[in-house]
């Protein structure tokens, strides 16, 4: 039994699922469900295609390179079948597994990180522009809890003057 | 006069305005005619039967065939079963000359075809293999890839010349 995947869309096909196509080249496409095998038949590129893994890999959406992915590799020399080695190679595919999604969400992270910066300015312009839509001008000037905090400069008044004349 | 004047001329415009109906009528289904064709282009893939015009992928000398009878199968013959066809195009000085029958056996078909684990496999063309009243082949080379559906229907010479078994 393998675990093949998907040519277009590079999931797993699991046993029992999916078509394979032969080409007369003798070069076997596996597809994971009919919506892969269709756009395969339209000659639908799957670096274009939006969804698939080819496109986040070729545009950086997803990890490309890690170490985790070389355990993935295809071998085509049969094992001898060792309980040991069945039972410990069983235990480390959950551990690697938990090691790849955490790089993958690491990867995710430091890619949306500049957005946060990007949205606190525009909700702050947002706000500015767009309040006197949701409260009327003279409730904000009654309630300052409802702008933000505005840094005026204050300058010291001059009391000299009356003290003298007192 | 003119009564009647005005009269043909409003049957004549009144015919002229039907056919110029007519025709956008006419204009307007076949171009939904088209988008039914465009939706059905998905082809239903079926069995091979009688009038099927197949391939022959080896070096017997035959180049097209056609079936005349599907052995065994109410339906018809699908990937690996064997079949009686008739030589309608050979090579000059094969060992097949043109309007002989023979036996042949299905090594690639464009209907799909479902395997024991439960995927499907399906090719690019429909193939045969000429063989004899035995079942072995009458050519000594196979050409293209070939089904592991031989294995199971006992043509293993074919297996053993092909180039590629899908």
């Amino acid at each position: 039994m393998r675990l093949e995947k998907c040519w277009f869309c590079s999931s797993t096909v699991y046993p029992g699922h999916g078509i394979q196509f032969v080409r007369n080249d003798a070069k076997i496409f596996r597809f994971c469900r009919s919506k892969c095998h269709k756009n395969f038949k339209m000659k639908r590129n799957p670096r274009k295609v939006k969804w698939t893994k080819a496109y986040r890999r070729l545009h950086g959406k997803d990890m490309t390179q890690d170490s985790t992915f070389e355990f993935e590799r295809k071998r085509n020399r049969p094992e001898r079948y060792d309980r040991n080695l069945t039972e410990n190679t069983l235990a480390a595919i959950k551990k690697i597994d938990k090691v790849r999604v955490d790089r993958e969400s690491r990867h995710h992270a430091k890619r949306m990180k500049p957005k946060k910066a990007q949205l606190q300015r525009e909700a702050a312009r947002e706000l500015e522009q767009s309040i006197s839509m949701v409260k009327a001008p003279g409730a904000l000037q009654r309630d300052p809890s409802l702008t933000l905090p505005i840094k005026v400069k204050v300058s010291k008044p001059e009391k000299v003057d009356n003290r003298m004349e007192e | 006069m003119a009564a009647s004047n005005s009269s043909k001329l409003f049957r004549v415009g009144r015919s002229i305005l039907g056919s110029l109906s007519n025709n956008a009528l006419g204009t307007s289904r076949s171009s939904s005619q088209f988008a039914d064709m465009d939706f059905l282009s998905q082809q239903t893939r079926t069995f091979i039967q009688m009038r099927t015009n197949l391939k022959v992928v080896d070096n017997s000398g035959a180049k097209r065939v056609m079936c005349i009878q599907a052995l065994k199968g109410k339906k018809g013959a699908r990937l690996g079963d064997v079949i009686v066809a008739s030589v309608k195009e050979a090579h000059v000085g094969g060992k097949v000359k043109k309007g002989d029958v023979h036996y042949a056996v299905v090594v690639r078909a464009a209907m799909p075809r479902g395997r024991c684990d439960g995927s499907e496999v399906k090719f690019d063309d429909n193939a045969v293999v000429l063989i004899n009243k035995q079942g072995e082949p009458i050519g000594t080379r196979v050409f293209g890839p070939v089904p592991h559906e031989l294995r199971k229907k006992k043509h293993l010479k074919i297996l053993s010349l092909a180039e590629q078994i899908a």
